[in-house]
């Protein structure tokens, strides 16, 4: 089974030199995101593999892919725990 | 002073009167008409659930149906439905024995609602023109300094917003900041710093007020700021500091200074849109206030020359 990640439909993103803030509306809170998690977060606007997320990384950054899986799965960890996050199987 | 464009319908004429001179006071000018509808009467009660948010005296509550806000210090509601720019509102009795702070705190929460809906967004923070038509924005905690250095730009010549209370629009391609007027509220202790003792005791709220022009600076409706200060105040007598603040910082500084970003999800997106935009056309500093701002001379702009 294939998991899918997509950002919650409640987040809301802002930008500002690659850097951002994302505010979730149903909890209300925010959190400030990094270069890369600017990026993870576009990215996951559309469901999206772990593979996939790991793959716009490494062209985006131009990283290995170990490292880029690392910092995805990190990513994702901490999305989940915010309730930032929705996953399906498929 | 120019009659807001806030319409006010009360079925209680001396009610009415007293509103409408606050309301006029506050010099706003929002973009599209709003509307406050006043009843005097039984508020209905508050819902069972907790708020979506609150804050000292005010507790909101949002849905798909709109928002509903209460005030604590006496029966009071409002009711707006959607995103229409109507507010219905319900004073008790015990509300209109209050009708000074009623106005100050209740209703003002309300104008904050109204306007988002025609495109002004809240944030809590003092605006000021320096001599160099710079727009300042000075954003803190309620102990940050906002009113003391608002009434200090005042004394140096500056033109100053309000020290409290603004609302973010979009303006000919920039974002400006347009103040909801009212005295420059002091502490004792802000009064002390500026050796004033002439304002006008504010004594529901323990502080004093002045007007920019009481303290030689002119008033500014409008901002459009260069500069984002996040203010506080420094400790052990440590002269006045600047400090570089990142952009993500800055982001979620503004965020949390406009914090009705984060209620209602039909207005989220041109909210959230408007703080990225400030924050990418201000430069954003960490501002620690010293006693040395008080020195003759202009230390901001020694500062930021």
């Amino acid at each position: 089974m294939t998991t899918t990640y997509r950002r919650h439909p409640d987040l809301r993103l802002a930008a500002l030199e690659g850097e951002g803030v994302v505010l979730h509306l149903g909890s209300r809170k925010y959190f400030t995101v990094s270069e890369t998690g600017v990026t993870l977060l576009e990215l996951l606007e559309q469901p999206r593999t772990l593979e996939a997320l790991v793959s716009g990384l490494v062209e985006r950054y131009e990283v290995d892919p170990a490292r880029a899986e690392r910092s995805v799965r990190d990513f994702l960890d901490r999305c989940r725990a915010a309730g930032l996050l929705q996953e399906a199987g498929s | 002073m120019t009659p807001s464009a806030i319409r006010l319908s009360c079925d209680d004429p001396a009610v009415a009167t007293t509103v409408r001179r606050w309301l006029d006071a506050l010099a706003l000018q929002p973009p599209a008409p709003v509307t406050i509808d006043i009843a005097v009467g039984a508020p209905a009660e508050d819902p069972p659930d907790p708020p979506t948010f609150a804050q000292p005296h005010l507790s909101l509550w949002t849905d798909a149906r709109g928002a509903r806000l209460s005030w604590d210090g006496a029966p009071a509601q409002a009711l707006l439905p959607g995103v229409d720019p109507v507010a219905r509102v319900t004073l008790s009795p015990g509300a209109v024995d209050r009708l000074d702070d009623c106005c100050r705190i209740f209703l003002l929460g309300v104008v904050i609602l109204l306007v988002r809906r025609v495109g002004w967004h809240h944030v809590h923070a003092a605006t000021a023109v320096d001599p160099k038509g710079r727009g300042w924005l000075f954003a803190g905690n309620a102990l940050a300094g906002k009113s003391t250095t608002a009434a200090w730009c005042a004394t140096r010549g500056w033109a100053v917003g309000t020290d409290d209370t603004a609302f973010l629009t979009s303006e000919g391609g920039g974002v400006h900041v347009v103040a909801a007027r009212g005295p420059l509220a002091l502490r004792d202790g802000g009064n002390a710093l500026l050796s004033r003792a002439d304002g006008t005791p504010l004594p529901s709220r323990g502080k004093t007020g002045y007007r920019p022009e009481d303290l030689g600076g002119r008033w500014a409706s409008r901002v459009r700021p260069e500069i984002i200060a996040f203010s506080s105040v420094g400790a052990g007598g440590a002269p006045t500091a600047l400090g570089a603040v990142g952009a993500r910082e800055t982001l979620a500084a503004l965020v949390r200074w406009s914090a009705w970003v984060l209620f209602e999800p039909a207005l989220a997106d041109e909210h959230l849109a408007l703080l990225a935009r400030l924050a990418a056309q201000a430069r954003s500093l960490r501002l620690t206030l010293g006693p040395d701002l008080f020195a003759p001379g202009d230390r901001l702009m020694e500062l930021v020359p």
